[in-house]
């Protein structure tokens, strides 16, 4: 072995590992314990350190090869930026689904309270009201192909004009919150949009080339 | 967010970014435009083409800025748009080329990276041509898996363990693959070394 030519114990890297340290060094990604031994071998070696010229020439020449960039670089990617895209869902803004969510609490207790004449509903009950309310209008939901679940369902809730009303209203805010949730705004695609749309979905489709 | 005089890191901007500050993302487009044009214009040896795709990339994960997984490094994801964007469009002008000539006598998988002669735009001129041509002719010699390394490491400033984690390479892979690629390289441009 070459180390061992020149007079290097077995336990010391040999010369192919000094050669790899001098890569490692000259990308700084050489731990500096290592680097102290490599420094101890080059003083030593003509060699190393003429393939560490070598390096540090072919560095700088890959360096000055370099093409300068536009000026007006920076801002032709800030003028094509779309106007719109995820800006418009981020952060989602959670205030409308929320106010909602109160009202669709509160029809729920008022609808509990109307069914109860004559008695003034404790908090437990009105809870109850809101879940039983939820409840309903998931089983009418599951049911909503059959006509007949749809008529037990409305037979047992609604039997007042009251309650009819205010479950109308119920279920009316309970489709605004689903709108609210699941809905994505889709942004006008600007010119540049239109042509990276076109760009991606034009290449041989092996998948989304934007994942991390 | 980083306070000080300390440069923002780029999970800070994209953060900030998100939160609704435009112009950060312009701060971005500062860091990165240097690396990405080069590093887009060795692959695609043309300027123009290279100022244009990167363009694209920037918009592209703007658009996409949201899904952006900040346990990654915001370059290893970039680059790695960069370089699906660019083998997009080299293959297409694959396609153009073959498709304009009859006599297609290529063959091999290594010729998927050939492409046509590099075309002279402004930015060539500021180039040394000699020199310019040498290195982009000893580069393009290497074969891909030398090249792609030595192309993010040298153009992309990347650092050893991100390549190794955009490319899902062992680290220790990508170590040896860079000495491999430079001594080719440094064969490959010993005229110029010994200058």
């Amino acid at each position: 072995m070459e180390a061992d030519e020149r007079g290097e114990t077995m336990n010391r890297p040999d010369h192919n590992t000094y050669r790899e340290w001098l890569h490692l060094d000259a990308d700084g990604e050489l731990p500096r314990d290592q680097k102290a031994r490599l420094e101890t071998h080059l003083a030593a070696c003509a060699e190393c350190r003429r393939e560490r010229e070598e390096l540090a020439v072919l560095d700088g020449l890959l360096e000055r090869s370099r093409i300068p960039v536009r000026p007006d670089f920076r801002s032709s990617v800030v003028a094509a930026l779309p106007a719109t895209g995820w800006e418009s869902r981020h952060p989602r803004n959670w205030r409308f689904p929320a106010a909602v969510l109160v009202l669709l609490g509160g029809l729920a207790a008022a609808f509990g309270i109307s069914g109860s004449p004559g008695k003034t509903p404790s908090a437990l009950e009105a809870l109850f009201a809101v879940g039983g309310m939820f409840r309903a209008a998931a089983l009418a939901g599951a049911l909503n192909a059959s006509w007949k679940g749809l008529t037990m369902v409305f037979g047992e809730m609604l039997d007042s004009p009251v309650n009819v009303g205010v479950f109308g209203i119920f279920v009316l805010c309970l489709n605004l919150l689903l709108i609210s949730l699941l809905r994505r705004r889709k942004p006008a695609p600007s010119p540049a949009q239109s042509e990276i749309v076109l760009r991606t979905t034009s290449a041989d489709g092996d998948g989304d080339s934007t994942r991390p | 967010m980083t306070r000080g005089a300390e440069q923002p890191t780029d999970e800070d901007l994209v953060a900030a970014v998100l939160r609704g500050d435009r112009d950060r993302f312009g701060d971005l487009v500062d860091r990165y435009q240097g690396r990405l044009v080069n590093y887009l214009f060795r692959l695609l040896r043309n300027a123009d083409d290279a100022h244009d795709l990167a363009q694209e990339v920037l918009v592209k994960v703007y658009q996409v800025l949201d899904r952006y997984d900040p346990q990654y490094k915001f370059s290893t994801w970039l680059f790695r748009v960069a370089q699906n964007a660019a083998i997009d469009q080299i293959r297409r002008r694959r396609l153009k080329l073959v498709s304009l000539r009859q006599d297609d006598e290529e063959g091999g998988e290594g010729r998927d990276w050939d492409l046509p002669s590099p075309e002279r735009g402004p930015y060539g001129e500021l180039r040394n041509q000699e020199r310019g041509d040498a290195i982009q002719q000893a580069i393009d010699a290497l074969p891909w898996e030398y090249r792609e390394l030595i192309l993010l490491r040298h153009f992309g400033d990347l650092p050893y363990e991100e390549i190794a984690r955009m490319k899902q390479m062992p680290l220790g892979t990508v170590k040896n693959k860079l000495f491999r690629g430079r001594q080719m390289l440094k064969e490959k441009l010993g005229d110029f070394l010994s200058d």
